[in-house]
C-alpha cells in the first residue's frame, strides 16, 4: 500500500507541474526567469497560512531558538548544525546520482563517510581537505530534468516552496536512506527543522521589519535561492536596472 | 598572427587596467563604509548624514529607483511625481543601509573577484565578522571617472530583484498610482 502511495504521489506531481506555467510576465531576466509575477494562484491561501507560521514562530519557536542561540557557545551551534547537515548527505548522494552529476555523488558520500568517522558530524573536516559541500535535493533534480516549478506554495510550519519542491521534499522522505533505516526518525526531523530555524533566524528578524510587503519578500528571496542553485551563471543573468543618467 | 596576438595584449590590458582602477575604487569606498559603522559615536542625525553622503556618492539612487518602477510608469508620471518618488526612495535606501550598518558589529569586508559583464562590473566580496561570513555581490557601472552600484547581493539576494517584486505588487494592486507607492514606502 505504501509504495502504491509513494508512486500515485510521484505520478500526480509531475503531471501537475508539467502542465503548471512557472512565470507569467514580460519582465524577464537574461536568462528568461521572471521573478516579477511568480506564479501563484492561491495567495490568499498562502497569505493566510504565512501569518499563522509567524504567530507560531512567535509564540512558540523563536522563544526556543532564541534561548538556544543564547546558551549554546558558538562551536556547539556550528558543530550542531554540521551534525544534521551530514546526516542528509546520503539523499544528496542519491540527488546526484539521478541528476548524473556522478563525481559530486561520489564527493557526497566520501564527506558524510568521513565526517561521521571523525566527529560523528560535527566536525566538518571533509570541506578542510578540499571536499566542499554541494547543497541539492530532489527538487533540483526535478528541475534539472525539466519539471517546471509549478505554483508557489506555503506550507504549514515548514513555509515557502512550490509544488515541484514539496514533490521532492514527499520523494526524499520516502527514499532517503539514512532516515528510513534509522529509530525515531521523527526527532532527526525535527531537530533539523529547528536547526535550519536557527540558521535562518538573523535574516527572519530582517524581514519581519523590513518590508512592507513581507509575503512578497520572503516569495522572492526563496525563488532566487533556488534560482542560484539552478543557474551556472546566476549572479551575472540577475535583472539589474536600465541606465539612466545620475 | 603576430597582429592577432598585439591585438588580444592590448584588449587583456585594457580590461586589466578596467578591472584594477574598479578594485581601486571598492577597496577605498569599502574601507570608507567600514569606517561609517565602527565610528558612530556621533548623534543619530549626524551618523545618518554620513550614510546620505555615502549612498549619494556611490549608489546610481536614480537608475535604481526608476528600474523598481519600470519604464512604462517613468514615462507616464509628471517629473512632479518622479522628483517626489526619487526622494522618498533615496531616503529609503539609506534608512534600509543606516539600519543594517547599525544591527552588524564590525565586519571586514574582503575583495575577491572583479569581473564584467555587458559594461557591467560584478564585484564578488566576502564580508566577515567574529562568527560568520557571507558572500556580497556589488553590481557597479562606470559614471565618468567613478563607479556607481546599481545592486547588491548578499549570498543570492539581490536588493533589486527582492525590491522590484514588492514595489510591482503595490503598484499592480493601486492600477499603477507613483502616488500610493511612495505612501507605501513612508510607512515602512
Amino acid at each position: 500500500m505504501k509504495k502504491h502511495l509513494k508512486v500515485i504521489l510521484l505520478i500526480i506531481s509531475i503531471t501537475f507541474l508539467q502542465i503548471t506555467p512557472s512565470y507569467t510576465n514580460e519582465d524577464v531576466s537574461k536568462s528568461g526567469i521572471s521573478y516579477d509575477e511568480i506564479y501563484d494562484p492561491i495567495e490568499p491561501i498562502n497569505r493566510a497560512v504565512l501569518n499563522f507560521n509567524f504567530f507560531i514562530d512567535d509564540i512558540a519557536i523563536k522563544p526556543i531558538v532564541k534561548t538556544y542561540k543564547f546558551i549554546a557557545p558558538d562551536p556547539v551551534e556550528k558543530g550542531v548544525s554540521n551534525f544534521f547537515s551530514n546526516l542528509k548527505e546520503p539523499i544528496r548522494t542519491v540527488s546526484f546520482i539521478f541528476q548524473g552529476e556522478f563525481y559530486k555523488s561520489f564527493n557526497s558520500i566520501g564527506r558524510f563517510t568521513l565526517n561521521t568517522l571523525t566527529s560523528l558530524g560535527t566536525f566538518d573536516l571533509a570541506s578542510r581537505v578540499g571536499m566542499e559541500k554541494n547543497e541539492t535535493d530532489f527538487g533540483i533534480t526535478l528541475a534539472k530534468g525539466g519539471v517546471s516549478s509549478g505554483p508557489y506554495i506555503v506550507l504549514p510550519i515548514i513555509g515557502p516552496s512550490n509544488l515541484r519542491d514539496f514533490s521532492g521534499d514527499v520523494v526524499e522522505y520516502f527514499v532517503d536512506p539514512l532516515s528510513n533505516n534509522v529509530p525515531n526518525r521523527e526527532y532527526i526531523d525535527i531537530g533539523s527543522g529547528l536547526n535550519e530555524r536557527v540558521e535562518i533566524d538573523e535574516q527572519l528578524d530582517k524581514v519581519r521589519d523590513a518590508s512592507s510587503d513581507r509575503y512578497e519578500m520572503i516569495k522572492s528571496i526563496y525563488y532566487q535561492n533556488r534560482n542560484a542553485q539552478l543557474e551556472e551563471e546566476y549572479i551575472q543573468n540577475l535583472p539589474v536596472p536600465k541606465i539612466y543618467i545620475e | 598572427m603576430k597582429n592577432f596576438i598585439i591585438l588580444l595584449t592590448i584588449i587583456f590590458s585594457f580590461s586589466t587596467l578596467e578591472a584594477s582602477e574598479v578594485s581601486e575604487w571598492f577597496e577605498k569606498e569599502s574601507n570608507q563604509f567600514l569606517e561609517i559603522i565602527n565610528n558612530n559615536q556621533g548623534t543619530e542625525s549626524e551618523n545618518y548624514e554620513k550614510y546620505k553622503h555615502f549612498v549619494n556618492k556611490n549608489f546610481a539612487v536614480k537608475s535604481i529607483a526608476y528600474g523598481l518602477i519600470g519604464e512604462s510608469i517613468v514615462n507616464k508620471s509628471s517629473k512632479n511625481e518622479l522628483s517626489a518618488y526619487l526622494n522618498v526612495f533615496t531616503d529609503y535606501l539609506i534608512t534600509t543601509i543606516y539600519k543594517l550598518a547599525n544591527s552588524n558589529t564590525s565586519s571586514s569586508i574582503t575583495l575577491k573577484d572583479v569581473d564584467v559583464k555587458d559594461d557591467i562590473y560584478i564585484i564578488k566580496s566576502e564580508i566577515s565578522d567574529k562568527k560568520s561570513s557571507a558572500n556580497l555581490y556589488w553590481k557597479v557601472i562606470r559614471t565618468g571617472s567613478s563607479f556607481k552600484i546599481i545592486d547588491v547581493i548578499v549570498e543570492n539576494t539581490s536588493y533589486f530583484v527582492t525590491k522590484k517584486s514588492e514595489f510591482n505588487k503595490i503598484l499592480r494592486k493601486n492600477r499603477g498610482s507613483l502616488e500610493a507607492l511612495i505612501k507605501e514606502i513612508k510607512k515602512i
